[in-house]
């Protein structure tokens, strides 16, 4: 461990070397910064890493069968498991997509599901991701250096590799490529995570493209290269989000997507990972019924947990919430990335009338839950003492011809002592995470 | 029906949501302008612009507030003060009445991407906006409604109205004219709000001012039968 101790201001110099940056807009500016990363890594051990694996893997199989369902037959809706609304209040869900079945049935290929463990030790889910989840080419890089600079720490702990990640992306993407190249489409240099685009990119075989070299003729999709030649393309790893997509189909302003992708992607000429629509079913509300749903669609009992949670739009919910206002952590469902978070006891007495105003109108818009008392993570302070933060896990899993759960991940940290919001676009820094082969 | 964009040799077509049909295709050389031409012959009727709806998940969709209508509150003082009741045939003819009394028509008032809400907080607009106001009433009664874009007899541009489904029926009323949707109408497309329904929509790649222009002439055509 002191190894890996050691070196950790040169590998933050090297992080920043190779540009693992952050950019976050705020108020109209671009600014970009650094994702610090702190060298006492997360571990988890084998047999729980199992357990892991099973529930996550159960649970992404679960959210692609409610996926292909809500754009097919809709069963779900019928047999009155979810009320409708719900679905078709959701921002994610796109009305375009009904009906259109991407290639192999797949729907979330890379999911990033978020975890945290509670001071009894349980682990909780907090939320899926399963439109364009970022983060695992922080771990990979930042486990490059240290292996490099401590080899002693990797050589006595039996830390499995995790720099498969790139062969399980490629696998992922051969799976439902119609054809042709894979390509990765960034939004371009500006975006949050272009670093991981690109180094994903670099890892994978696949080419990394915006939007304008990337063109549709009778439904096809093509990368026209440097010297104007053009190559079909069979499967898109991209990392734009759905509105942005093609601006024939969905926002009409977006300069970023490629015009009429959608068509050759609703005829199968090529696959999307993930597919378009996603977002309906990593939907804050929808989180709610993802245990339901796992046993509608697969009849087994969740392994993996929900935070407790409440739905303001059911009555007795509503009740509880009201009653039990300044224990709950509060969340509207439209908004993500830690915004739109509000913690029940940090209300004045007038914010919160208000806020109770605003829940009475719009039952629909939020959900309720208890505050997890999570898990503390030592970090190094800037004089090299330990302090304990709260910290979570995204875990990744890819689903090509089965679904994997990669044996590592991104544990973020929050570097406010008294904050529980760790995403990345509010400050917080990253751990690599260790899981152990025995 | 005949479709004609000079310079375009990949006109293509096919199903896009709610059942609209979707021309699309591009001129991938420099052009200084992009025509297209529709002309054709369209049969009306009460047969056609009164649709049956049996499986209730259909109109599911079409229950639920979308981007463009979810109410604020000038909407919600509005429906507060409005005095519902009856069969949702009923409130419909009722909101109809009431969005086209408490709106003025004002050509240019509003913009495109504009919500039924700021509209309505002006109480100026144009059909668009007359048709959002209304939608957003009618959801918050729980009755499905659909945005309808298309043409009416006579007129020099096309136009917008609201279909609610009354019992098992989609019935149409155009709140910008207080009237009953009729045989005059032309039904072009449907959403849930006028986002999904754009008439035409497009991109180009290069630097250049642009203008858009549209013209609509509807004649009507007596044929015997």
């Amino acid at each position: 461990m002191d190894g890996l101790i050691a070196h950790s201001e040169t590998i933050n110099k090297l992080l920043a070397r190779y540009g693992v940056k952050f950019g976050i807009y705020k108020n109209g500016e671009f600014r970009e910064q650094l994702f610090p990363f702190d060298p006492i890594p997360r571990v988890i051990g084998h047999e729980e890493f199992a357990y892991l694996e099973k529930g996550l893997r159960q649970r992404v199989d679960a959210l692609n069968c409610f996926l292909r369902d809500i754009y097919g037959k809709k069963q779900i809706l019928k047999d009155g498991v979810i009320p409708e609304e719900f679905v078709f209040s959701a921002k994610g869900y796109l009305p375009p997509c009904d009906g259109v079945v991407p290639p192999k049935g797949i729907y979330s290929h890379i999911s990033g599901v978020d975890l945290v463990q509670s001071k009894n030790d349980s682990w909780y889910i907090l939320e899926d991701n399963l439109r364009v989840p970022s983060g695992a080419s922080y771990p990979m890089i930042a486990r490059e250096f240290q292996r490099k600079s401590a080899p002693a720490a990797f050589l006595h702990n039996s830390v499995i590799d995790n720099r498969n990640y790139a062969q399980m992306l490629k696998s992922v993407m051969d799976n439902v490529n119609t054809g042709g190249i894979n390509v990765i489409l960034s939004p371009g240099r500006y975006n949050a995570a272009f670093f991981e685009h690109s180094y994903l990119a670099e890892r994978t075989g696949a080419v990394l493209t915006t939007g304008s070299d990337l063109v549709c003729e009778n439904d096809n999709l093509y990368y026209v290269d440097y010297e104007g030649r053009k190559r079909r393309v069979g499967a898109v790893y991209r990392r734009i989000s759905d509105e942005y997509l093609d601006p024939m189909t969905f926002y009409e302003d977006s300069v970023i997507g490629i015009p009429h992708v959608f068509e050759a992607y609703r005829k199968g000429n090529v696959a999307l990972l993930n597919a378009p629509g996603n977002g309906v079913a990593d939907d804050k509300g929808i989180y709610y019924f993802v245990p339901k749903m796992i046993r509608y669609y697969l009849g087994e009992e969740a392994i993996l947990q929900n935070a407790p949670t409440y739905l303001p739009y059911y009555q007795q919910d509503m009740k509880y919430t009201l009653d039990n206002f300044d224990n709950l952590v509060i969340k509207d469902v439209a908004e993500a990335g830690g915004y739109g978070v509000v913690f029940g006891n940090s209300l004045t007495k007038e914010q919160k009338a208000d806020f109770i105003t605003l829940l009475k109108n719009e039952p629909r818009r939020f959900i309720a839950q208890e505050v997890i008392d999570f898990y503390d993570l030592d970090i190094l302070d800037e004089n090299g003492g330990r302090v304990p933060r709260k910290a979570d896990l995204r875990a990744f899993v890819l689903t090509g011809s089965t679904t994997q759960v990669w044996p590592s991940g991104l544990t973020r940290f929050s570097r406010n002592p008294n904050s529980f919001i760790v995403n990345s676009s509010q400050g917080g820094g990253f751990k690599d995470t260790w899981v152990l082969s025995r | 029906m005949d479709v004609s964009v000079p310079g375009c040799d990949n006109v293509r077509q096919s199903l896009g949501q709610f059942g609209s049909r979707r021309i699309y295709g591009c001129i991938d050389s420099p052009h200084t302008d992009f025509t297209i031409a529709v002309s054709g012959k369209v049969k009306t009727g009460l047969e056609i612009f009164e649709e049956f709806c049996e499986d209730p998940l259909e109109s599911a969709v079409f229950r639920v507030q979308s981007g463009l209508t979810q109410p604020g509150p000038a909407i919600r003082a509005f429906h507060d003060s409005l005095d519902l009741c009856g069969s949702a045939y009923d409130r419909a003819m009722a909101i109809r009445k009431a969005v086209h009394e408490a709106f003025s028509y004002q050509p240019g008032a509003t913009s495109v991407h504009e919500s039924g809400e700021d509209a309505f907080a002006r109480k100026q607009g144009v059909c668009q906006d007359y048709a959002h106001v209304m939608l957003s009433l009618l959801r918050m009664e729980g009755i499905p409604a659909r945005y309808v874009t298309g043409m009416l007899v006579g007129e020099g541009a096309s136009h917008a109205w609201v279909e609610a489904l009354c019992g098992n029926w989609w019935y149409g009323f155009d709140p910008t004219n207080d009237l009953l949707v009729d045989d005059s109408y032309i039904r072009v497309s449907c959403g849930r709000d006028s986002a999904d329904c754009a008439i035409i929509r497009g991109t180009f790649l290069g630097w250049a001012v642009q203008m858009q222009r549209e013209q609509v002439r509807v004649e009507k055509y007596e044929e015997k039968i």
